[in-house]
């Protein structure tokens, strides 16, 4: 039998949402970095290294995160078997894949904003591509990466939802368990959504700190789109 | 392993029906989405204190919590207040719920890069309000809205895999059950995913030439 | 007969006083450049004559409306006082000759085979009668500011003010836009320029204001101005800009 929902059941959902920060910082962290080499190499004058990084880019970009994450959960174990991963690596690693993805299309679009006035420059000084790179397209770029990048982590813990169909007691997952024990579905995922909300808001609050401290304002419209709906 | 696609063929008119059903709920979560969109936009820069608080808490809410969440709610939570609800439409609802916030944010952001001097050209001019917005800032914002409404299209088409999860049987739906029937996990998601591809490929094209067809003259232009 | 009256005019942004007290009247058919440093207050002191921006205190008169009236229909005045910016401002989806026509057609109501002749004329007149088809996009600087001043024209304005249009403009195209000026000027048009263009104003203005910190400090012929300034600050800018 049902019994109505209290304040007992914020404990599972809070384990939960301790899951999802948790997963999102792993695969935040994942994805930043393969993210970084993905955008740099598409950017690069290796012909190689470009088609690579966009075939991957544009793959990721086309195909749902769903899809990605059945792929990596179902078709892993498969394509190797006696590789036991658990939930919560599978998790990340489907988070990953599609974080670096992402990523990389904001790495791309900050260096190409960078470089339009100052490569050339960099260039008249006869720096080869790795020194322009470190000295001088990056310390800028790295500026105007950061509000995308905050689209990004938010947009990376709504995703994360997703991996709920893997069975993982992520938050949103932790939601049907609650809505199981209690019936009452109206209170469990408003309680759900408020700590979604609480998480993403925090993490855009500081990146409006962060555009106040800064001055840097980013146009929207001349983004990368945010991950996810 | 060996990868046999042969298996799947019986299922392709299943998996067909699956991408029907997926663009069938896009287009209309677009249209209705981006409709509804423009009140949300119209309602929170408006006069009105009270219904521009509204519209800029429900914008931040949907964009602040994972759509799956909100399926959830509509699919789930409806019932219990007495409303229930096919999968398809629960889906339909759902992901024109969370659209109209997006494209609203897409409109505000157009509208606010078009160059203030447009408008102070238009006013020197002796032009009201109205036709300023009618003659000058409409189409040089619907310029700038219409890459970021094209992607969000896009997005949309990939979100909408998320109705599987209710059971709606889109094309992530079909993969699946394809999958549980054949056993050939791989492959079937190999062709789902190349189908979503395909389609996203698809739209970004035509997206990227009706652009350049409808807006001849923006080419070269400082919009 | 005097058309522009302007009386101790002051604009504060916030907390920013811009224009402390601008006394100015401005007669038919006079030329009057403004100059002065960067920030004295000129374009604020252009953009008050024509209501983009309000007025703090004092008055403007523009051919008997009074801008500091809320009764006034500001936008009869805007249709009298035609504006030309630095920047352009052509509208990007219209092709020129429709940039022309847009006020006549939705403001002045007029018939469109008599705004098209009419925009026609004075697009051959600032000399791009071959670019009516083109869209802003695809010309040169000068070209798009020749197609501004004929935009502002298409209206009939009795009075015309530029602020610094040719300051966005690279040095060898300067000219083509002073040249359709000085017409303008010779035609009998009442102007008020704001110019950092000396040798135009030198040639082509009846009086020249200089401006400093939201004043005008001194006013006289251009001989007066730039021959004999009288007061230190003129002075001072003149030494550096000449
Ligand atoms: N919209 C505004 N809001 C706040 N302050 C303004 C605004 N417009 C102008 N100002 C301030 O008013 C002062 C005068 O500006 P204005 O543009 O009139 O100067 P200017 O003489 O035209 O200078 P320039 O030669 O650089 O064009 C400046 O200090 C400027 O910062
Ligand atoms: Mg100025």
């Amino acid at each position: 039998m049902f019994r109505a929902f209290d304040w007992q059941d914020l404990i599972p959902l809070a384990k939960g949402a301790w899951l999802t920060i948790q997963l999102c910082a792993m695969s935040g962290i994942l994805g930043v970095i393969f993210g970084l080499i993905l955008g740099i190499a598409r950017t690069s004058p290796s012909r190689i290294a470009r088609w690579i990084s966009t075939i991957y880019i544009s793959c990721v970009r086309g195909i749902p995160i769903l899809v990605i994450i059945f792929f990596i959960f179902f078709g892993i174990p498969l394509l190797f078997p006696g590789l036991e991963l658990d939930k919560f690596t599978s998790a990340v690693i489907a988070l990953t894949c599609f974080a670096a993805a992402y990523v990389a299309e904001i790495v791309r679009g900050s260096i190409e904003a960078v470089s339009r006035g100052q490569s050339e420059a960099a260039d008249a000084l006869g720096l080869n591509y790795w020194a322009k790179l470190r000295y001088v397209v990056m310390p800028q770029a790295r500026k105007i990466m950061v509000p995308p990048g905050v689209g990004f982590i938010i947009g990376l813990v709504k995703d994360s939802s997703l991996v709920t169909v893997t069975g993982l007691v992520e938050l949103t997952h932790a939601g049907n368990i609650v809505t199981n024990l209690t019936g009452d579905p109206i209170m469990t995922f408003l309680t759900v959504a408020a700590m979604y909300f609480v998480i993403c808001y925090s993490i855009s609050l500081l990146g409006r700190l962060y555009e106040k401290r800064t001055g840097i304002q980013v146009d929207p419209l001349k983004l990368p789109e945010p991950a996810s709906v | 392993m060996a990868l046999y696609f042969g298996d799947l063929l019986p299922f392709s008119s299943l998996l067909l029906e699956g991408l029907w059903t997926a663009l069938y709920i896009t287009l209309v979560a677009m249209v209705a989405g981006s409709a509804l969109g423009v009140f949300l936009y119209l309602g929170k820069v408006g006069p009105g204190k009270a219904v521009s608080i509204f519209c800029t808490c429900y914008i931040e809410a949907i964009r602040n919590t994972p759509l799956l969440v909100q399926l959830y709610l509509i699919y789930f939570a409806l019932p219990a207040l007495g409303i229930n609800l096919e999968p398809i439409w629960a889906a339909v609802i759902g992901l024109t719920l969370n659209n109209a916030a997006y494209t609203a944010e897409i409109y505000r952001a157009g509208f606010e890069s078009v160059p203030h001097g447009l408008r102070e050209a238009g006013k020197a001019l002796g032009m009201k309000n109205a036709q300023i917005v009618r003659y000058i800032v409409l189409l040089p914002a619907t310029r700038n809205v219409f890459p970021a409404l094209t992607n969000q299209l896009i997005l949309l088409f990939l979100a909408s895999s998320i109705g599987s999860i209710i059971s709606l049987p889109e094309l992530t739906n079909a993969i699946m059950s394809v999958s549980n029937t054949t056993y050939r996990t791989i492959e079937v998601l190999a062709v789902g995913g190349l189908l979503y591809l395909g389609v996203s490929a698809l739209l970004s094209l035509a997206s990227k030439r009706a652009e350049t067809t409808l807006f001849r003259w923006a080419v070269g232009a400082r919009v | 007969m005097t058309v522009i009256f302007v009386e101790n005019l002051n604009k504060k942004f916030g907390p920013n006083h811009v224009l402390k007290g601008v006394d100015c009247h401005i007669r038919e058919r006079e030329v009057v450049c403004v100059i002065g440093p960067s920030g004295s207050g000129k374009s604020t002191f252009l953009r008050c004559m024509n209501g983009l921006e309000s007025i703090t205190s004092g008055s403007i008169v523009i051919n008997k409306h009074r801008l500091d009236d809320s009764k006034t229909n500001i936008n009869l005045v805007r249709q009298e006082a035609g504006m030309v910016f630095q920047h352009f401002n052509l509208f990007p989806h219209l092709k020129v000759i429709d940039n022309v026509m847009l006020a006549p057609l939705k403001v002045a109501k007029a018939n469109k085979d008599e705004a098209r002749a009419k925009a026609e004329m004075l697009l051959a007149k600032v000399g791009l009668a071959e670019k009516m088809e083109a869209f802003p996009g695809s010309l040169s600087g000068g070209q798009m500011q020749r197609v501004a001043i004929a935009r502002a024209l298409a209206m009939d304005p009795k009075i015309m003010l530029f602020d610094e249009p040719t300051s966005a403009l690279d040095p060898e195209i300067v000219g083509e836009v002073l040249t359709v000026m000085k017409d303008l000027a010779n035609e009998g048009m009442t102007m008020v320029v704001v110019t950092h263009e000396m040798g135009f104003a030198r040639e082509v203005a009846d009086r020249v204001l200089f401006m400093d910190q939201g004043l005008i400090v001194e006013e006289g012929s251009p001989d007066e101005i730039f021959s004999s300034p009288r007061n230190a600050r003129t002075q001072g800018f003149l030494s550096k800009v000449l």
